[in-house]
């Protein structure tokens, strides 16, 4: 980690480049229709578009960007404070905000179309409710650098829909058959930790059509300042991220991907090469990168670099560690 | 960084796009209880800040510690920046205890829209409350150096916990003082002050930080005037580049994020709360 540091990050020049790093080392995975260079890509929320970090890194070099969540009209959040941070993590209660669909094709898309153009965007959705999903979904559908669609089933931090739709099988089914009647390209469903068996809400989504699963999204949690005796959140309660969740992320991971055969992205607390390594043992075909994008906006470049050396060093490619957990004594 | 800068890089017109920099502690010291003074080498930050933009601070490479902070800078000494900072938390309090040479920390910067001079205002009043007055300190300079005329109206619990106010004596026309307990100046807040100096003289612009209270006030004594105020404003930041919108202050153009729309903003354009 010490190595890198300190250098000027003027236009996020990697010191390894593609060519040095990849020379022998196979990253691609595929999710669905989609076929990635590498399996590193950001959470949803913790990103934007991208546009923002382009002053740190090479969005080319992503595996995907997963953008914020796209509504089919504007959402303005919730109240500040939005955000609290806690022992190895943080809680956030932003609540979607977003311009709109309209404007995010305008705005984002067309930019990361003409500056980000060897990185596939999956574009993350979100709505109040089921019928509402295929609607952003059918705007999208006219733009042609779109490559999948991410549907957020799960985000705490909503009153109406989000993660309502994410903790009962039947509405989770019902958002994803609506989605897949309306386009072809790659369907990822992102699912809620917050729930008493996520294996069986993983069943429901692929048997209503999806190409793969995302998880987790943030666990339901809460602050409280004692000498004030108020919430940190002015929502009270959000949602928890950070290396405090990696546990229960990479069990709801090994549990998810033992229960499907579509393709799991594997998220919740990664903040190293090793940590990305540790989620596709446990059956992850990809990863997302969520609040180290915060610590490190170079975050998602060291663990792409760590994970090409992590691979040549054990002479492996990404798919032989793909569900690779030994458990022989 | 180009090799072909000279060693007394100017002030660049325009904000330049940030960067990752390794920081080292060359001076840190306490001013007073629990305010802090912190002296950072960072050349490439040194050479490209605009007053009133701020730093993103790591502090520390542990695990349980996910989140940077958010610092304006002071000042620009040579190679290195100053902040002027209070402890309020664990971040603040983990910071206060490292020592001279500590170079693990890393800041992004230089963040944010700072300080928007008009170019013909002759006189201007800077009014800073507690920490607040440590984003006035490279404003003053600036205002100073360009031989506008510069008033200064300070406030603070007592007058041990008074920022810069050296600085100021030295840089402004002008300094008026404000303490809670009345140990120096005026007894009470600072927005009596600046309410006083506004009808007094005939001000081009206001700049004005502190707790928001007291910038909302200080906004409307400015209004009611018809002198443009602008205000620095303060938000817990997650990223600080603009891409997770937890810093968002309600404006009349829509909702804004403090850390690349602001922390400066034309106070006229904020919807204040009624904190």
């Amino acid at each position: 980690m010490a190595d890198g540091e300190g250098c000027e990050a003027t236009s996020a020049g990697p010191e390894v480049t593609d060519e040095g790093m990849n020379l022998n080392v196979d990253l691609k995975v595929k999710i669905g229709d989609l076929d990635l260079k590498n399996p590193v890509m950001p959470a949803s929320g913790t990103f934007a578009s991208g546009r923002q970090f382009a002053d740190f890194l090479d969005l080319n070099r992503l595996g995907a960007i997963v953008t914020k969540g796209v509504s089919l009209e504007p959402w303005p959040g919730n109240e500040c404070p939005r955000i609290a941070e806690t022992s190895g993590g943080m809680l956030n209660s932003i609540g979607l905000q977003n311009p709109g669909v309209e404007a995010f094709c305008i705005g984002d898309l067309w930019w990361l179309s003409k500056n980000a153009p060897d990185a596939p965007v999956i574009v993350n959705v979100v709505a109040h409710s089921a019928e509402g999903y295929p609607e952003v979904i059918k705007r999208l559908e006219r733009e042609p650098s779109v490559a999948a669609y991410e549907l957020n089933i799960s985000c705490p931090n909503v009153d109406a829909g989000g993660m309502a739709f994410g903790v009962d099988c039947t509405s989770a089914a019902e958002v994803v058959s609506l989605c897949r009647a309306v386009t072809n390209r790659t369907l990822i469903v992102k699912l809620s930790p917050n729930v008493t068996d996520i294996t069986r809400i993983a069943r429901s989504v692929e048997a209503a059509g999806a190409d793969g699963i995302s998880l987790i999204n943030t666990l339901l949690g809460m602050s409280v300042d004692a000498h004030t005796r108020r919430p940190r959140l002015a929502r009270v309660v959000g949602g928890l991220s950070g290396p405090a969740i990696k546990p229960v992320a990479l069990r709801m991971v090994w549990q998810v991907a033992n229960a499907v055969a579509i393709p799991v992205i594997g998220m919740g607390g990664i903040t190293s090469a090793e940590d990305a390594v540790e989620f596709l043992i446990a059956g992850a075909t990809a990863v997302g990168i969520g609040t180290a994008n915060f610590t490190d906006p170079r975050a998602m470049m060291q663990i792409l670099d760590g994970l090409g050396e992590w691979c040549k060093t054990h002479s492996v490619s990404v798919t032989d560690l793909i569900g690779s957990l030994s458990l022989e004594a | 960084m180009s090799g072909s800068l000279p060693a007394e890089v100017p002030v660049p017109p325009a904000a330049a796009a940030p960067g990752i920099e390794k920081v080292r502690i060359t001076e840190h010291e306490q001013l007073a209880d629990g305010i802090w003074r912190l002296l950072l080498q960072a050349p490439r930050c040194a050479a490209t800040i605009l007053p009133g933009q701020f730093v993103h601070l790591r502090i520390t490479r542990a695990d349980d510690h996910v989140l940077r902070r958010p610092f304006s800078v002071h000042r620009v000494r040579g190679r290195c920046i100053e902040i002027l900072y209070q402890v309020v938390g664990r971040g603040t309090g983990l910071l206060s205890a490292l020592p001279v040479g500590e170079e693990r920390m890393d800041i992004v910067g230089p963040l944010g829209k700072g300080w928007q001079i008009p170019t013909h205002a002759k006189s201007l009043l800077l009014v800073g409350g507690g920490l607040g007055a440590a984003p006035l300190g490279m404003l003053a300079e600036q205002l100073a150096s360009q031989g506008r005329h510069v008033e200064v109206a300070l406030g603070g619990a007592s007058a041990d916990r008074l920022i810069a106010l050296e600085l100021f004596r030295r840089l402004a026309d002008r300094v008026e003082v404000a303490t809670d307990d009345g140990s120096l100046g005026h007894q009470g807040f600072v927005t009596v002050l600046a309410e006083r100096m506004l009808a007094e003289a005939g001000f081009d612009a206001v700049f004005c930080c502190g707790p928001e209270p007291m910038q909302r006030l200080v906004a409307r004594h400015a209004k009611t005037l018809g002198v443009p105020c602008q205000a620095s404003l303060e938000r817990l930041m997650a990223c600080g580049i603009g891409a997770c919108f937890s810093c968002i202050v309600p404006t009349r153009s829509g909702q804004m994020r403090a850390c690349v729309d602001g922390p400066v903003f034309d106070a006229e354009e904020v919807c204040w709360g009624d904190s």
